[in-house]
């Protein structure tokens, strides 16, 4: 994870506690007490491993063995049989999964990008706010803390190509009535624009964070040092900000690629395949081809896409910020 | 170089809080003058004006003979030292220095030399490269002052700028501040509630009480002529001791409490309008430097029968916490609020000889320096000359 100031702190206090890993003394002297104690320790700590490993890594481990093997589908259930690379070179050769893997990377760094540079913008403007910040903050959360299947049905009923609210608004200025999400390009700038008015206000919020923790006075220095406002913004507020639009941008991009739920509701991959993420793709390979394997490898292949992507991500990040510090 | 002049210059903010009324000063090229006061003062808020980061609510403001009332921070050429020395954290010590160079579109090379020779002042010449974080309290300081130094301003404004230091670095920066500032020639606006700092780094002395200017002047004059007891109590340290006392009917004599001083003939002709005192309260200032340890069978008609209190050795002095039976006058404002917890009621303060050889509750007789004692008057508190 970048360097937040502080934040970063806290998380690795929290990390210790959790897994209290053996201080070098402590293992000289480990005497029967401290074991007793972490033997306790992991007995109540067992019910909530367990579980966790029941919903999450058992899931995950068995999407991957899912992934190499022949899956044959029967009434009676399924049967995993010989081991096989064949749903991934099967993968490689769709191009509907290249299609869907183009486009869930465009859809995120288009998404992504405009939403830091609004969100910044927008928490610039808020930080300054001298009355109702908190209040601001509030309504800009609204849509964020809306579940994404109910603003996506939001959405639908704006783009509806009948009576939707932009057809009337479109037609009433005059500019014809055009179909949001009837032809592959408007439909996956509509769902973009749903995207960033849902998101822009949780990379708002995260960046007003960051503001309000930079301190007065190197603003006041930059001014006497004869500064100007936008050298003051792209010389000292944007390398300062570096770490939290970091965090937020980390956040997003983990998200944005598992985009599933905005595109069920409100295009349901199409028109044609224009709007298939790899979730989606994923999804229907698995549940409306009844695939598991080469569905498994998709879902597979994204995680791992996912990951690397975000490592190299915080490799490039954290060589440019440095381990610099607020004073 | 310019001077800095300032003309009922005040400041009032939009909740009616009046920090800063009708203040003149003049500060001349390559001064030092030092802004001095409790907290809340004003002092810190004077600076910021000059600096252009506090607007200016009445009067004017001239730097180098041109009023600056309305120009922003960065087209006053004003350098400033903050207390927290603000650095820029994400760039290296070089870049700190050089910023405002930049800025100001220097070439590279000479942006470049300028930096290293504000370094070599300051021997930061082997940190150039290292992020503030890597730096101590001092050399961060250092930073702070090459940042300033580094342009040529027209002044240099700095805002309590030794304070986060410890008091041994405090005491080696205050000199080395004055040197590079005496080499560059600048004036300077120092802003500081240390009066020893104030005392021992200005050319003059401005004394600030509540928004409004007590006295400006160099440091021996504001010691030995304060004009008031508020500065008469916040220039010493320790402080002057504050005593009600009365004036004898024909003014020769003084009494703090049952005991009785005589006021030598010579005071009066230095303070003539002491006598229109007579046969009536007056407060009392004694300097704990003018106390002595009184000699055996000498003169007693200038010296107080004390009991003392606490003692205090410091190798090369002896602060002796005494008390008499004269009621102490307190100017609050002038000492810190956690000193005022510690000072106890009644008890003056002697600084004498280190080898004393009484003890705690026993009596000592203390010689006191008459010509030097000061006389205010108790109901405007003004010094009475």
């Amino acid at each position: 994870m970048p360097d937040l100031p502080g934040k970063q702190e806290k998380l690795t206090v929290i990390a210790e506690r959790v897994e209290a890993p053996p201080r070098p003394e402590a293992k000289l002297r480990r005497d029967s007490h401290t074991r007793r104690m972490a033997r306790v320790g992991w007995a109540m700590s067992t019910p909530a491993l367990v579980f966790v490993g029941l919903v999450t890594i058992f899931p995950i481990a068995f999407s991957f063995v899912l992934s190499f093997s022949n899956v044959v589908v029967s009434g009676s259930g399924f049967a995993l049989e010989n081991p096989t690379f064949g749903n991934y070179s099967e993968l490689f050769h769709s191009s509907v999964w290249r299609y869907s893997l183009a486009f869930t990377i465009f859809y995120t760094v288009v998404t992504v990008l405009v939403e830091v540079v609004l969100g910044t913008m927008i928490a610039l403007v808020v930080e300054r706010l001298t009355k109702g910040r908190g209040l601001m903050m509030s309504l800009l959360l609204l849509p964020w803390s809306m579940i994404t299947v109910i603003s996506a049905e939001l959405w639908q009923y704006i783009f509806e190509g009948t009576y939707g609210v932009l057809q009337a608004i479109f037609q009433a200025v005059g500019l014809g009535s055009p179909v949001f999400l009837g032809t592959p390009t408007s439909a996956v700038v509509a769902m973009m624009v749903a995207d960033i008015w849902k998101t822009t206000p949780f990379v708002a919020v995260i960046v007003v964070a960051g503001l309000v923790m930079l301190p007065g006075e190197i603003f006041e220095a930059a001014s006497v040092d004869g500064a100007s406002g936008w050298t003051t913004f792209f010389k000292i507020t944007l390398p300062l900000l570096r770490p939290t639009i970091a965090i937020a941008v980390l956040f997003r991009i983990l998200q944005a690629f598992g985009l599933f739920d905005l595109p069920f509701v409100l295009t349901g991959g199409g028109p044609g395949t224009a709007t298939t993420s790899l979730a989606i793709l994923s999804y229907k390979v698995m549940f409306e081809d009844i695939a598991y394997g080469p569905g498994a490898a998709v879902a597979v292949s994204a995680t791992l896409l996912v990951i690397l992507g975000s490592l190299a991500f915080l490799k490039v990040f954290r060589s440019q910020v440095g381990r610099e510090d607020v004073q | 170089m310019a001077s800095i002049l300032l003309e009922k210059v005040g400041k009032v903010y939009p909740n009616g809080y009046r920090a800063v009324e009708n203040l003149d000063l003049e500060i001349a090229e390559g001064e030092f003058l030092v802004l001095v006061g409790p907290s809340g003062c004003g002092k810190t808020t004077v600076l910021r004006m000059i600096a252009g980061l506090e607007e200016i609510s009445t009067g004017d403001l001239k730097i180098g003979g041109a009023v600056v009332n309305d120009l922003e921070p960065k087209d006053r050429d004003v350098a400033m030292v903050f207390q927290n020395y603000a650095l820029y954290p994400h760039m290296t010590v070089a870049e700190n220095i050089g910023f405002a160079l930049k800025l100001r579109k220097l070439p590279k090379e000479e942006v470049r030399r300028k930096v290293e020779e504000a370094a070599e002042i300051l021997g930061l010449s082997e940190w150039l490269d290292r992020k503030p974080k890597q730096l101590s309290g001092g050399q961060r300081q250092r930073v702070a002052m090459g940042r300033a130094i580094v342009r040529s301003p027209k002044a240099f404004l700095m805002d309590e700028p030794l304070s986060n230091l410890d008091a041994k670095l405090r005491v080696k920066m205050r000199s080395e501040v004055r040197r590079i500032q005496e080499r560059l020639g600048v004036a300077t606006v120092y802003v500081t509630h240390d009066q020893v700092e104030a005392m021992t780094m200005g050319d003059r002395v401005a004394v600030m009480r509540d928004g409004v200017l007590q006295q400006c002047d160099t440091p021996q004059q504001l010691y030995d002529h304060p004009v008031n007891q508020f500065v008469g109590a916040f220039i010493g340290s320790p402080a002057m001791n504050l005593y009600e006392a009365k004036l004898g009917p024909d003014a020769t004599v003084i009494s703090l409490g049952s005991q009785t001083l005589r006021i030598p003939e010579s005071t009066f002709a230095r303070r003539p309008a002491l006598r229109g005192f007579a046969g009536r309260m007056v407060t009392v200032g004694i300097r704990p430097e003018d106390l002595s340890v009184a000699i055996p069978g000498g003169p007693t008609d200038g010296s107080l029968i004390t009991e003392v209190q606490l003692l205090e050795a410091l190798g090369s002095e002896m602060m002796v916490h005494f008390s008499i039976d004269a009621n102490l006058v307190t100017e609050e404002a002038a000492a810190e609020e956690e000193e005022d917890i510690l000072v106890h009621k009644g008890e003056g303060v002697a600084r004498v000889a280190p080898d004393l050889t009484v003890r705690t509750g026993e009596t000592l007789m203390l010689q006191v320096a008459m010509e030097r004692i000061h006389f205010f008057d108790p109901e405007t508190t003004w010094a009475i000359w």
